[in-house]
């Protein structure tokens, strides 16, 4: 599915962080409140539907939509142990960090007192999820 | 003859502040051919260098038909060196195969991680974790996997910077570059700091894709600072300071980079990269004709009986 301004499938994988981080199921609406920058309801709602007729979205009725949520795949325990594996890699700092590339390594003191100066300047400090 | 040695210390020398200077893309491409081919050619030099000590032992010379006082006449290296270089091209190469052989076994592991990690939606895993990390893992078709704590530390717009940086990873293929540049150094020392320079390169390369796909360099650099000082909360939490040993200054200066603007073009810096490159192909392909020309003229000596030098240019 082909959306102007976003590579294959970058909104599919939108959908499925935002619902990952929201913990409880979301409806279209509430979905493309949070992704939807410039895209159109309907669009949110195909990604859904499509996500959720390839079983990687559970939906449940909600009023006159529906709400969906990540599954609770017993498969994914499994995954979970592979990426602890991974992440255990990256931190031994082993060669292996070639192959992997972690989007940010740990920060020296320094670096947290200028990085958190950044996110002070002009853009409140903000959780998500709040 | 020595002029690709001298030109892998100066690419050494210089990687940081050109990864510093060109536009990331370019410098991870002009620095990874940059080490192959220097690698490659100092490589071929001290192979050279050997050959010639190795073929004036008198056994090894009837052996190849040359005469062996023919080869040895005028070397552009000094005996000793010959015989340093052969160690040195042995002890090279090995660490160069050993190199190339934990790159495939790594290979080989992240394929085999990505089918253990299971189907997934558009090539990302999520993966239920306190730890806020992500990463991007080479394979067969590849995999982003992100902890479900890293996607609640993050606004919806700088999730989508995170994805769009592990998804450019995978694309461009960005560990394929690391790892070159890592047999490379390994073939020859003096590049470490090129495939340094490299490693911290595909970060940036990344970085400038994700901030080019959302259109928005601050929010590329809010989506750095976020996620490194969500990650160091929970590191800090967990493992107290102590634990911390690879620190590195990359973070806090990726998102000043991105604050800086974007890096601009600087053509003469890349054409002195690439001129960097040609030079080194020339002088290989120079000591190597000058090898045969000597190796021919030994043979000819050898077949007229004579052992007189008539080798005349170097």
């Amino acid at each position: 599915m082909a959306v102007p301004g976003r590579r294959r499938g970058a909104l599919e994988q939108e959908v499925l962080g935002c619902l990952a981080s929201a913990g409880r199921p979301l409806t279209v609406a509430e979905v493309q409140a949070e992704v939807g920058e410039g895209l159109a309801y309907t669009t949110v709602m195909t990604a859904l539907s499509r996500l959720h007729a390839k079983g990687a979205l559970r939906r449940e009725p909600a009023g006159r939509a529906f709400a969906y949520s990540l599954p609770e795949d017993p498969a994914s325990v499994g995954a979970a142990v592979t990426a602890r594996r991974m992440s255990r890699l990256l931190d031994s700092g082993e060669d292996r960090a070639g192959v992997l590339a972690r989007f940010v390594a740990d920060l020296s003191p320094e670096d947290e007192r200028l990085l958190t100066e950044l996110l002070g300047d002009g853009d409140p400090v903000q959780k998500a999820d709040s | 003859m020595c002029l690709p040695l001298v030109l892998s210390a100066l690419l050494g020398v210089s990687a940081a502040g050109t990864a510093r200077r060109l536009p990331p893309g370019t410098a991870v491409r002009l620095l990874g051919v940059a080490a192959v081919v220097t690698a490659l050619s100092t490589g071929f030099v001290l192979a050279v260098a050997g050959m010639l000590v190795l073929a004036q032992i008198p056994p090894v010379a009837a052996l190849g038909h040359w005469s062996g006082a023919v080869v040895g006449s005028r070397l552009p290296v000094p005996l000793v060196a010959g015989w340093l270089a052969v160690a040195a091209f042995c002890g090279l190469l090995l660490a160069a195969l050993r190199r190339t052989a934990w790159a495939g076994r790594d290979l080989v592991l992240a394929a085999i991680a990505c089918r253990r990690l299971g189907p997934s939606v558009a090539g990302l895993v999520v993966v239920d974790d306190e730890e806020p990390d992500a990463y991007a893992l080479p394979g067969i078709g590849g995999r982003i996997v992100v902890t479900t704590a890293m996607l609640r530390a993050l606004p919806a717009g700088e999730r989508r910077v995170l994805l769009a940086h592990e998804a450019a990873h995978l694309r461009h293929r960005h560990h394929l570059w690391v790892q070159a540049a890592d047999v490379a150094a390994a073939a020859n020392p003096m590049l470490r700091p090129v495939a340094r320079a490299v490693r911290a390169g595909v970060e940036r390369w990344a970085d400038e894709v994700a901030a080019a796909e959302v259109g928005d360099r601050a929010l590329t650099a809010r989506a750095l600072a976020r996620a490194g000082l969500a990650r160091a909360a929970v590191r800090r939490d967990r493992a107290g300071s102590a634990a911390l040993a690879a620190v590195d200054r990359a973070v806090a200066e990726r998102a000043r980079a991105m604050l800086a603007g974007p890096p601009p073009g600087r053509r003469l810096l890349s054409a002195a990269v690439a001129a960097l490159i040609l030079a080194t192909g020339a002088a290989t392909l120079v000591t190597s004709r000058d090898a045969e020309a000597r190796f021919e003229a030994a043979q000819s000596a050898y077949a007229s009986g004579t052992t007189d030098s008539y080798y005349s240019h170097t």
